[in-house]
């Protein structure tokens, strides 16, 4: 009987194998230059840090008027003025004013400061809730949106006003920005009033069950100014199923015009 | 017959007492937690800025809200049903303000009531312009005063009062029979 020992053979000549496949991929390795076409696992390229952004004065009150001009736009906007009847039509027509008026008002404080006027609406805003506002309205034709949305988009630059004084380092630029807030929550007020007029509509109106009445808009929503989302009402009456909620949040880090 | 012994490695005895610290000063540490945060949360609260310069200020705001408090409270003597509905939300509001600005100032806070403004009688409607005037006016002398406020916090809470004072003047105003562009000031 013949006996093949090949396999003693073979380990042996597998390890020469590969202590040779090593020793040249150790100089192989050692040969390279220091750039690396491919990418190796632990090398990245430096990255670039981003430049810190200060929410500064100047910044809010550019904002502020990319805001004011935002609502400006919005009230103004075809699919709004096109469905507001003539209760809606000289209020969003005059309040729409107020806000090109309160834009022109912000102009000098901050140019004063050095600052970069800004005559655009406020487009991440518009892009995170103002156009999607906008086309509820225009799919739901219901002509009470047009008040909904007027009293939300006001109380909206009331709460970014009153936002703004937390932020804001210079004590008397947080008197003239609540003079501008101040407007917005009168015209907030008007607005309520005409959706649904009277004295009981000042507070919330409740079911039997406590429930605020749905389709109802309180003219005085709490005893201090809420800084909460604006939640409205908009877009088409679907049977058994509720409205379409849109949520308008102040200007935050990423909205804030640096 | 041999017997072997087995001896365990150190690490297990070690890593058992480990455990058991392990636990033990986990356990602490849930217990404590909530005792810690709460002392944080009123360190926070003791430590919030407020700047004795605003003192002068928000002692004036406190007694211009407690004058319109009493004033409301004269006009609510009067009414009845819806109107006096709604003038207890109104005094309601001040009558908050009134203890927020006190509770800022603490033992800052001058004591004391303050008379009425004026002595509001007949109906909601008849009496809405002059509170709304005196609304007005209250929400005018409080934004001049949070110019010239130092501390953020009593700037926040003077901010919160204006923007519903502001709402309270124009609703004010549209009930009592002003244009609605009027009553918002466009």
């Amino acid at each position: 009987m013949t006996t093949e020992n090949t396999s003693k053979i073979s380990r042996r000549s597998m390890l020469r194998t590969s202590g040779a496949l090593v020793a040249g991929g150790a100089v192989l390795a050692a040969c390279g230059s220091d750039h690396h076409t491919v990418a190796r696992i632990g090398q990245t390229d430096e990255i670039e840090k981003l430049k810190d952004a200060k929410v500064t004065d100047v910044a809010l009150l550019q904002t502020a008027m990319s805001v004011e001009k935002m609502v400006a736009d919005m009230l103004s906007d075809k699919r709004m003025t096109s469905l507001a009847d003539n209760k809606a039509q000289p209020i969003i027509t005059a309040f729409a004013a107020a806000h090109l008026a309160d834009l022109a008002d912000l102009s000098p404080l901050v140019t004063a400061r050095q600052g970069r006027p800004v005559n655009e609406a406020n487009q991440k805003l518009m892009n995170s809730y103002g156009e999607n506002a906008l086309k509820l309205v225009d799919e739901g034709k219901n002509p009470t949106d047009v008040l909904a949305l007027t009293h939300a988009l006001e109380s909206l630059v009331a709460a970014t006003y009153q936002y703004f004084v937390s932020l804001t380092t210079e004590p008397a630029l947080r008197g003239e920005m609540m003079q501008l807030g101040a407007k917005s929550a009168r015209r907030a007020a008007v607005a309520a009033q005409l959706f649904n007029s009277g004295i009981k509509a000042l507070g919330d109106q409740l079911n039997e069950d406590g429930t605020v009445v749905a389709g109802t808009i309180a003219t005085f929503p709490s005893a201090f100014g809420p800084l909460n989302a604006v939640q409205v009402s908009l877009g088409p009456e679907i049977p058994e199923a509720p409205r379409a909620n849109v949520l308008m949040d102040t200007p935050s880090l990423n909205s804030i015009i640096y | 017959m041999v017997n072997h012994q087995v001896d365990l490695p150190e690490v297990t005895a070690t890593s058992r007492r480990r455990l058991l610290t392990s636990l033990l000063a986990g356990g602490a540490a849930v217990v404590a937690a909530p005792l810690l945060a709460g002392r944080a949360s009123a360190e926070e609260i003791v430590n919030a800025p407020r700047d004795p310069q605003d003192f002068p200020a928000l002692n004036e705001a406190l007694k211009r809200e407690r004058q319109m408090a009493a004033t409301y409270k004269v006009a609510m003597k009067s009414a009845t049903g819806d109107d006096k509905f709604a003038l207890t939300l109104l005094s309601d509001h001040h009558d908050a303000y009134v203890d927020a600005i006190k509770a800022y100032l603490g033992t800052s806070a001058v004591s004391g009531t303050e008379a009425p403004l004026a002595t509001p009688t007949g109906s909601f409607v008849s009496m809405a312009p002059q509170m709304s005037a005196l609304e007005n006016d209250t929400l005018v002398a409080h934004t001049t005063r949070l110019g010239t406020l130092v501390g953020l916090d009593a700037a926040k809470l003077i901010a919160s009062i204006i923007t519903v004072e502001a709402r309270h003047a124009a609703a004010l105003s549209l009930l009592g029979g002003a244009s609605p562009l009027a009553a918002a000031g466009a």
